[in-house]
């Protein structure tokens, strides 16, 4: 009888926690299918990673045999050198000899072998397990023989089958949709010079389609024309907290589809714009945000520069160098900017160095008295990197430096446009994440004529410059890849022509790569030449840390 | 300079047969000796330290040499294999052979990255990898013939020089390590 009530609360427990399982589970979202498991990370249904063979004889394993290196995510193929993957999306495995793409409704690849046979699942099998293609040929060396039982093989093809090929969400037979999400800790002045550039850029290419005398051509089964799609900006500004932004993000897109995201203004919190991107596996491309989220790992998020991540790792190359012992690394940077980051960046590459470091946070509405405390107990034998704005550069005027090894942040100081006090130009040196002046002049020219004749106001001249950049390589990109809108296969597109860029405004090389998610890797560390004016000169070549 | 024109020539028409060969069914490798001049220009080697390209050809080992980078997702990760696969045939011998590695993407190809790649293909001591300036990279790719302006318009090409001052074995295609071993074999024997 004791045992009867505890026996009873025991079961009304368990009945409990199974009602909260079962909760649970119904609130997580489903998982990726075995098949695409198989596809982009080479494990089987078993979590055993995948064994395949190469012809001469090598295995291969695991990530390493992943479908995805080479037909990639959007399963369009790719090319490398002389080698061309070709897509295997279902719909171009089983497509007919003799039967166009266009008459499948099957959007053309440039990586396309038009004269296959069609497979069937069984001789699909055998080209995955034996290297032997519908046509009884050998297939290319660089095709592994994989070694995949029936259940695996069935759910590989099964998602091969179910890739998508049609237009993303977002694309008509006649309009293109874009969205740029604006966060509401932007610089104001900064969205008014981006949007002014964004919105120029969409007329001004759908004025261009509009004069087109050509008619408006459709793919046939004869002609390979694109059709000319207009684009339309939808401008997604977020309100409120950050904890409120992804669920707004969820909305908007739901309301307006977007085929991809272009550029974009963050303050100091991107995370809730890259973890929505990431999550709606929508791409979000070349957004002017000064501390940059995510890894090189991820695949949707694609930024120009780490920005003050960088420049954290310029100035921790430049401190491990120092030949002088530094006492203490003083960082001050005011509460809620990207400063905190980019402190926080350089704090982690000093650890296990042994370094003392202190940071100083200004409060958000600091006075140049705070700014004059934040320096008082810095002595000679400190480091001091500020990670100030152009306005509390300029208070510096009243205080001494308090030592020769200053550091300051050209991102958020304005480059060579940073009113730094004359007393302080001598013994200060600057993260400079860009091209230099005088070298950038030319590619940056072509944007500023653009504004010019446009009569477009220069009032944020780096962030203009990059969302002219942004949606120039996306125009570019969208030429390359015909007809066929999928999302994925737009990553894979940037990723491919941004080495072909010549004009790349700020920057000196843009480069991406599936694993490269930061296009330039570099940047200088310079000083004023002058006590005053903005002519600046690299301390060494460009760094990449 | 005309074994120098000789092997541009014969490169040249490699490459034309690449192009009508890329569709077809197996691996297509083709050889020619030819000689390169070795520009004067610092690298970094994956252990951080600058040295000097002719110096690192130069040790008196015979070289293999190739060319990659670390993100590449398709020809990298085989013809790197291929040399992993390479150092294991020859077994205690491998030590003897200098294999090095210098990437075409030296900007994201930092030491650590390289360094990390190299473990990857359980790389000994014998097998270094290289980065540098953007422009070193460039000079060393154009002396050997491989600069084809962007990292994913690169080709699998395999240079092998029996020592300092004998021409090379350029091998295009994807050569497997048993013919790698061999192409070694016959180098060294070769007058």
């Amino acid at each position: 009888m004791p045992n009867e009530p505890r026996g009873a609360a025991r079961a009304a427990a368990l009945a409990l926690s199974l009602l909260m399982w079962a909760c649970a589970l119904s609130a997580v979202p489903p998982g990726p299918s075995a098949g695409e498991t198989l596809y982009r990370r080479g494990l089987l249904p078993s979590a055993e990673p995948v064994q395949a063979l190469r012809q001469g004889g090598a295995t291969i394993r695991g990530a390493d045999a992943a479908c995805v290196n080479c037909h990639r995510r959007s399963g369009l193929g790719s090319s490398e050198g002389r080698i061309t993957i070709p897509p295997i999306a279902g719909p171009y495995l089983f497509i007919a000899r003799g039967k166009s793409l266009e008459q499948q409704g099957v959007p053309f690849v440039d990586t396309e072998r038009v004269n296959h046979e069609a497979y069937t699942d069984e001789s699909l099998a055998r080209a995955i397990r034996e290297g032997v293609g519908a046509n009884g040929k050998t297939l290319n060396y660089l095709m592994p023989r994989y070694q995949i039982d029936d259940a695996a093989m069935a759910e590989l093809i099964g998602y091969l089958k179910g890739m998508r090929v049609s237009p993303s969400p977002g694309v008509s037979t006649s309009v293109l949709h874009f969205a740029t999400i604006i966060t509401p800790d932007a610089d104001p002045v900064k969205r008014r010079g981006m949007l002014a550039v964004m919105n120029q850029y969409f007329t001004d290419k759908n004025n261009a389609a509009a004069r087109t005398k050509a008619p408006t051509l459709y793919s046939s089964h004869t002609m390979m024309f694109r059709v000319e799609r207009r684009w339309q900006l939808h401008v997604w500004e977020l309100t409120g907290e950050p904890v409120t932004w992804e669920a707004q993000l969820r909305r908007h897109l739901a309301a307006e589809p977007v085929f991809a995201v272009i550029s974009g203004l963050g303050g100091s919190n991107w995370e809730p714009v890259y973890r929505f991107c990431e999550a709606q596996s929508l791409p979000c491309l070349f957004p002017n945000v000064e501390a940059p989220v995510g890894r090189d790992s991820d695949f949707y998020s694609v930024y120009f520069s780490r920005g003050v991540l960088l420049e954290a790792q310029l100035i921790a190359g430049e401190l491990a160098e120092t030949r002088e012992p530094i006492h203490t690394l003083v960082q001050v940077f005011r509460s809620g900017d990207v400063g905190e980051q980019a402190a926080r960046a350089l704090q982690a590459t000093r650890t296990g160095s042994g370094q003392q470091i202190v940071n100083r946070v200004l409060k958000a509405h600091a006075a140049s008295k705070d700014l004059a405390a934040a320096l008082r107990e810095v002595g000679a034998a400190d480091a001091l990197v500020l990670w100030l704005r152009p306005g509390e550069l300029s208070a510096l005027e009243k205080v001494p430096p308090p030592t020769s090894r200053v550091w300051i942040s050209g991102e958020m100081g304005g480059l060579e446009q940073a009113p730094l006090p004359a007393g302080w130009r001598a013994v200060t040196r600057m993260a400079y994440p860009v091209d230099l002046p005088g070298r950038r002049v030319v590619r940056v020219d072509y944007a500023l004529s653009w504004f010019r004749i446009r009569k477009i106001p220069l009032v944020a001249q780096q962030v203009q410059a990059d969302t002219y950049l942004a949606c120039g390589l996306v125009s570019e990109t969208l030429n390359h890849m015909v007809d066929a809108f999928v999302r994925d296969y737009l990553i894979e597109r940037v990723e491919m022509a941004l080495d072909h860029r010549v004009l790349t405004g700020y920057y000196p090389r843009l480069t991406l790569a599936p694993g490269q998610r930061f296009a330039s890797k570099g940047g200088y560390i310079v000083r004023f030449s002058d006590p005053q004016g903005t002519r600046v000169a690299p301390l060494g070549e460009w760094i990449t840390p | 300079m005309q074994p120098r024109i000789l092997g541009r020539l014969g490169a040249a028409l490699t490459c034309a047969t690449g192009v009508l060969l890329a569709v077809a069914t197996a691996a297509t490798v083709s050889r020619a000796t030819v000689n390169y001049e070795t520009p004067a220009v610092m690298l970094v080697r994956a252990d951080g330290k600058s040295v000097s390209l002719p110096h690192e050809l130069d040790d008196g080992r015979p070289v293999l040499l190739n060319f990659i980078f670390t993100t590449c997702s398709s020809v990298c990760p085989l013809t790197s294999r291929t040399l992993e696969e390479f150092q294991d045939k020859l077994g205690s011998e491998a030590a003897r052979v200098h294999v090095m590695s210098i990437s075409i993407d030296p900007e994201q190809d930092t030491p650590a990255r390289l360094t990390e790649y190299a473990r990857k293909f359980h790389a000994g001591p014998e097998w270094q990898y290289y980065t540098g300036t953007l422009a070193a990279s460039i000079a060393a790719q154009r002396a050997f013939d491989v600069y084809r302006g962007e990292k994913m318009s690169h080709t699998a090409v395999t240079l092998l020089r029996a020592a300092p001052g004998k021409p090379w074995l350029r091998i295009e295609g994807f050569v497997t390590p048993d013919e790698l071993v061999d192409d070694y074999r016959n180098l060294l024997a070769s007058p």
